[in-house]
């Protein structure tokens, strides 16, 4: 295969005129990713009609809103490391780690480490993309309701990390996940599960309402105890960024986070949530010797921010190659095209070269844009934490509504994410992990519906889910992610331990 | 044995046993959903009755082991989650009749007030709040927001 798509596309994405274009993209991506719930489809599905009528070139349109994508993704961590509101799906996994930091004081640097990760898996990404983009789209093929099932049972596995020193409580956490997936029509059998003939419960509980009231509301809860015990003291913020020993440190978590992120980010149907999820976990059970993840571990705020980044890539490579989006925001970008007559497939990168290639290279420069405006902009967003609380957590509670009531024009909908926020607050109390239900609401609906899938397609056989070499490959690394981390403690042991 | 572990105990298996109890209730519901067909051998009803067995067996180890847990908050704590929640919920129920900037502003200066602000600033600071998330979400980003009573 020949790279002239790639030079065709650095001539298009360095034009002064895209340039300007994607550097707008960046910007509006950045501050619509900040606010919760209003995400980049929101973004792009504003920003396209204007773009259309302007009579702007198809390639400056895709660099356009290919910029408010990315730059939604670096925007959208922002409130989840300094407030513990995720701005979007792909976010929950930061404020694990991001949002202790904040809390002692180290707003910047967390705010400035997840800059240079989304940038490590953004550009490692586009690199991954710019010479598997066509071998890949085989894959996305490939993947049958059986091969999904196990690739959930791999993202179990990593699960493993997790199990702290009270079992019983994160295996609980995490089958309370599951069983929030089951609320609401059940796609395969046309049933309604737990909705009792409430219209608003058809749809299941969406996963924005579930995250904004574990974390906002139980935290404002949490907070107000601490007011009336006096000991909610204003945060200190100190304007530190990341040492070079920092970056080193987080780079490799970053890179594995980055393949994990990219090649789920090419399956269809599975997302930056799972990416980043799966990758938080993977980390975990690799790294977490001291059991610092969920304390503010750099690592653990740099894995799931690389593996959104790739993820929101990689969506990009069945939405290009087979015309097939891996993402609701890479749905809209294939409107986009065909807004202008252009019809994705494999045949794109050679018909339309300008095109494919002026969008990649507008990534290496997107991603290169956003670093270097994101790092000094981090000083300006860490100081929000230095308002007085009785400004800034009304304004908590105030963006916890206006995210999900946005979202869903439903009352209803915000009273449940209160509900949820009491329930999350009496768990966080009886000191429970919200990573787990987390985890299991990701993962519980992809998996029961495949698993289903599978049975249904082999009549009931389960052979299927060993059927294909695919299917293999997943369940031994499933098995590995499991015994690994067992075996090299094992070996890292002195040898003068008696067998016994 | 100290009080606070005593008490640690005490929450952690009262939390098991609703634990059980609402896998109970998850598992007699799950079993009995309606559906005309299934196209697959485990059908609507095989998971949720699994997740709730799974659910019992674990509640029933969390109570013989009930671990750790924080302190509770006492009766002030409690009032103040209760007047934040209270006005959380009435002002929702008012929010699509009374309109955004109106509940709203109510919402945020009983939230300022909670948070030691002084009932002067609290009114003050809750209508700017209100205003400037309106004007955020509404004009500037288009969102619909309930107009209600000032009919903006």
């Amino acid at each position: 295969m020949s790279f002239d798509f790639l030079w065709q596309g650095f001539g298009v994405a360095l034009l002064p005129q895209n340039l300007l274009i994607g550097l707008i993209g960046c910007f509006l991506g950045t501050m619509i990713g900040a606010l919760p719930a209003i995400g980049p489809i929101n973004g792009i599905a504003l920003l396209l009609p204007i773009a259309y009528t302007a009579g702007l070139p198809p390639e400056s349109t895709l660099i356009l809103l290919a910029g408010v994508y990315y730059g939604a993704e670096y925007g959208g961590r922002i409130s989840s490391i300094l407030l513990n509101v995720p701005g979007d799906a792909g976010a929950v996994m930061t404020a694990l780690d991001g949002y202790p930091m904040a809390r002692r004081g180290e707003a910047t640097k967390a705010l400035a480490i997840s800059g240079i990760s989304s940038f490590i898996g953004g550009i490692l990404a586009v690199v991954g993309m710019t010479f598997l983009a066509v071998p890949l789209s085989w894959l996305a093929i490939k993947f049958g309701p059986a091969e999904y099932f196990v690739l959930m049972v791999f993202a179990f596995a990593t699960l493993g990390s997790m199990v702290g020193h009270e079992p019983a409580k994160t295996l609980i956490g995490c089958v309370l996940g599951l069983m929030l997936t089951t609320i609401g029509l059940d796609a395969t059998s046309g049933a309604y599960r737990f909705t009792f003939e409430q219209a608003e419960l058809h749809d299941g509980i969406e996963f924005i309402i579930l995250v904004i009231g574990l974390f906002s509301i139980s935290e404002v809860l949490l907070m107000l105890e601490h007011q009336l015990k006096g000991t909610l003291r204003p945060l200190a913020v100190s304007g530190a960024y990341p040492s070079w020993a920092d970056i080193r440190f987080i780079w490799w978590p970053s890179v594995r986070a980055t393949v994990i992120g990219f090649v789920i980010g090419v399956l269809p149907g599975t997302g930056a949530s799972v990416a980043s999820a799966v990758s938080y976990t993977t980390e975990k059970r690799l790294n977490d010797k001291e059991g610092t993840f969920g304390t503010g571990d750099m690592r653990g705020l740099a894995a799931p921010e690389a593996a959104n980044n790739a993820a929101a890539t990689g969506a990009f490579v069945p939405m290009l190659t087979l015309g097939v989006p891996g993402s609701g925001t890479t749905a809209v970008m294939l409107g986009a095209l065909m807004l202008y007559n252009i019809q994705p497939g494999p045949q794109l990168f050679v018909e339309q070269p300008k095109l494919v290639g002026g969008l990649i290279a507008s990534m290496y420069v997107g991603n290169l844009l956003l670093l270097v405006m994101n790092l000094p902009l981090v000083q300006l967003f860490a100081r929000v934490l230095l308002m007085p609380n009785w400004i800034l957590i009304p304004g908590i509670t105030a963006l916890s509504i206006l995210g999900v009531y946005s979202a869903y024009a439903s009352v209803m909908s915000v009273l449940i994410m209160f509900g949820i926020g009491v329930a999350g607050y009496l768990l966080r109390k009886l000191g429970f992990d919200m990573a787990p239900i987390i985890l299991g609401f990701v993962l519980g609906r992809v998996m029961e519906v495949n698993l289903r899938n599978a049975l249904a397609l082999s009549g009931g056989d389960p052979g299927i889910l060993f059927a294909s070499p695919l299917a293999i490959i997943l369940w031994i690394m499933a098995g590995a992610i499991v015994i690994l981390p067992w075996w090299l403690r094992r070996r890292a042991r002195p040898t003068a331990v008696p067998a016994a | 044995m100290t009080d606070t572990s005593r008490n640690a105990r005490l929450s952690g298996r009262i939390a098991a046993l609703a634990l059980l109890a609402f896998a109970l209730v998850y598992g007699l519901f799950g079993a009995r959903i309606e559906y005309a067909f299934a196209s697959d051998p485990i059908g609507p009803r095989g998971f949720p009755v699994a997740l709730a067995l799974v659910l019992a067996l674990l509640a029933l180890w969390y109570l013989a082991r009930p671990g750790e847990a924080e302190e509770w908050p006492g009766r002030a704590g409690l009032g103040a989650a209760l007047a934040f929640l209270g006005t959380s919920v009435a002002c929702l129920l008012v929010f699509d009749h009374a309109g955004f900037v109106p509940s709203m502003a109510v919402l945020m200066a009983v939230i300022a007030r909670l948070f030691g602000a002084g009932w002067i600033t609290a009114i003050l600071g809750g209508i700017g709040q209100a205003l400037l998330w309106w004007l955020l979400f509404g004009p500037l980003l288009g969102g619909n927001l309930p107009k209600g009573l000032l009919g903006f």
